[in-house]
């Protein structure tokens, strides 16, 4: 192992300290640690790898024509950071996350995590305290799943599961990763079931042996569709239902700020003159939307459409019935 | 026992420490091992190997030359055409994308637009955020979050507003940041109240107008990361909840017990510190959920009820 770590570096540093541009034969020829006995094919195959290694480390390699064979130098521009210019306060931030996700095992990318900020020069060391506990269920599995299904994402490769769903119904599934997404202590998967043909989510929690297709692993399964976006999975609450409508929410002027927290960038928001606002928004489920106005409360009421009102006087109505 | 990192994995790191060595500098292992994310053994690991790496002919004047003495590495010569940090890879542009996810950053904030500098050109940032999302709570907390952070890394008096969920009350105070706490999602600052000289716990998306106050405090050599109340002299609620409602969570109801009844029907029993707070969460179900006892709890949430409908009708 050391061996082949030590050739990739030497690879690396060959070609970033070479003004021209080094064919695979010069590599081999240079001493980097390519065996003197090795046949063409297994140079070939180990020259690849080691070209994809230096890729994954982050390094941009270009490929030039020399006429004869390809040559590689390193993209300088592509490969090292410019600096980037922090803010006192956005440094601790970056601090702050990288010291509670980093340990916190429901945390699928700890390890890039801690990677990526010590390259920004904001590696929790030194930072403020921070802790993180992200999973509900089994976190150290979750976390771990839920970064190999997002491997399969950017990979598309196709994934299989045994799954049970919330009737506890088990079945297997073979489906096609579209995205991941976490909500409240739980990380998801959407993808398309090949058995149903339609796109479904599920509760990574609720997966047995996950097993990513392990056929040409650089070759995609499927095609992504163009417009998928995994944020529209992250609706509110009251936005699942089959017809939509236009809902106002009035937030008081002592809770107008609330609406940035709350709103997670769905509606719009109009300021009035004496400080209060008005949040008009999507919504497909009229009680829904009246229980939340109330368990977000208070400070906020519903506006219109006629029908929130009615399930929030319905509904209250039936609270104070029931406790007299 | 963990698993050895693979070729790759291990290159990644290699490379990425090689521009912190710099010629003529002695650095701690243990600031090697924070800024390239693994423990200072692994670090050490990584440099005696280090030494082994260099260009041609690998004269010794061609090698990285270092000494490695108890817990620091002096630098004699650095790697050549390795002198920059290395530009984010996909994975580590996905952590970082996932962790200011999970801490509210929405997706036009500054610093995301900063970040997208330090990526790779390979990275497709774009289809990331299309597919990789770890948004839980609420968002807009950018600026709060960035404030605390910084105070309670420099210790520093931060003046908040604070908006009680369970009144409805906006409050001023004075408070010393100790930890950003993160529970299934939610954040939590915990910090010493100026006002009671006590610890409390504030979430996050509850505050406004953080700003710090240039003075700074004297943290406690423990601070306690528990963001749940101590329940122990707290009153408990029953609630029954009627059949096939969804029931309540650990994050939102947090050390709430569940039974079963006859016939579909949840029995709750939930610890609570403030009968406001409790007959909110019970208004909420609209009928669904009826407190069981105490019967002062039961008076209030009719009281609660009735008020609320008053104010719609």
């Amino acid at each position: 192992m050391s061996d082949a770590v030590e050739r990739v570096v030497n690879l690396a540093l060959y070609l970033a300290s070479s003004r021209l541009p080094k064919s695979a034969e010069e590599c081999r020829a240079a001493g980097l640690g390519y065996p003197a006995d090795q046949d063409d094919t297994a140079f070939i195959r180990m020259f690849e790898r080691d070209k994809d290694a230096l890729r994954a480390g982050g390094l941009v390699l270009d490929v030039v024509d020399d006429g004869e064979s390809d040559a590689y130098r390193i993209d300088a521009d592509a490969t090292f950071a410019r600096p980037v210019n922090l803010s006192i306060e956005e440094r601790a931030a970056l601090r702050a996350v990288a010291t509670a996700f980093a340990e916190d095992p429901g945390f699928p990318f700890g390890d890039e995590l801690r990677s990526a900020t010590g390259k920004l020069g904001t590696s929790g060391a030194e930072g403020p305290l921070a802790s993180s506990d992200l999973g509900r269920a089994a976190p150290a599995g979750q976390g771990v799943d839920a970064r190999a299904i997002a491997e399969a994402v950017q990979a598309r490769k196709t994934v299989t599961f045994e799954y049970t769903n919330a009737s506890g119904e088990t079945r297997d599934r073979t489906i096609d990763p579209y995205g991941v997404f976490f909500r409240n202590g739980s990380w998801y998967l959407v993808g398309r079931d090949h058995d149903l043909g339609e796109i479904r989510t599920f509760a990574i929690t609720r997966m047995n042996g996950i097993d990513v297709n392990p056929a040409r692993p650089r070759t995609p399964d499927f095609e992504r569709p163009a417009d998928f976006d995994i944020r529209e999975s992250e609706r509110l609450p009251f936005q699942y239902g089959s017809a939509p409508f236009a809902a106002r929410v009035r937030f008081l002027p002592e809770t107008a700020w609330r609406i940035d927290r709350l709103a997670r960038g769905h509606g719009k928001t109009q300021h009035l003159p004496d400080g209060s606002a008005v949040w008009t928004v999507e919504a497909a489920d009229a009680r829904r939307l009246a229980s939340w106005i109330v368990d977000e409360g208070p400070g906020l009421y519903a506006v219109d459409p006629e029908p929130v009102i009615e399930e929030l006087a319905i509904g209250l109505r039936r609270v104070a019935d029931a406790h007299a | 026992m963990p698993k050895s990192p693979d070729t790759a994995t291990r290159a990644g790191r290699l490379l990425a420490l090689i521009p912190l060595l710099r010629k003529g500098e002695t650095v701690s292992l243990h600031e090697l091992a924070g800024a390239v994310g693994c423990k200072p053994s692994e670090v050490a690991a990584d440099l005696s190997t280090l030494t082994m790496c260099g260009v041609p002919p690998f004269t010794p004047y061609d090698m990285i030359d270092l000494l490695i003495d108890g817990d620091t590495v002096t630098i004699y010569a650095e790697a050549p055409g390795i002198d920059r940090p290395l530009r984010l890879t996909l994975g580590e542009a996905r952590a970082l994308g996932a962790a200011l996810d999970a801490a509210g950053y929405d997706a036009d904030a500054p610093l995301r637009e900063k970040l997208r500098d330090a990526a790779s050109s390979g990275v497709a940032l774009d289809e990331l955020a299309r597919t990789v999302r770890a948004s839980s709570g609420p968002g807009g907390l950018a600026e709060t979050y960035s404030v605390l952070a910084a105070a309670a890394e420099t210790h520093e008096k931060v003046h908040i507003h604070y908006f009680t969920g369970s009144t409805g009350n906006v409050s001023e105070r004075t408070v010393h940041p100790w930890a950003l706490v993160n529970r299934l999602g939610t954040w939590y600052l915990v910090a010493l109240c100026e006002a009671v000289h006590e610890e409390r716990v504030f979430r996050l998306d509850r505050i406004f107008d953080a700003r710090p106050l240039g003075e700074m405090f004297e943290p406690p050599s423990l601070v306690p990361f528990n963001v749940t109340p101590d329940t122990e002299d707290l009153p408990v609620a029953t609630v029954r909840f009627a059949a096939g409602v969804a029931l309540p969570d650990q994050r939102t109801w947090p050390g709430a017990t569940f039974t079963a009844e006859p016939g579909g029907t949840t029995l709750v029993t939930v610890a609570y510190q403030t009968e406001s707070w409790i007959a909110r969460r019970v208004l909420a179900y609209l009928g669904d959920a009826e407190i069981i006892e105490p019967p002062a709890l039961r008076k209030a949430v009719r009281k609660a009820a009735l008020d609320e409908l008053g104010a719609i009708m």
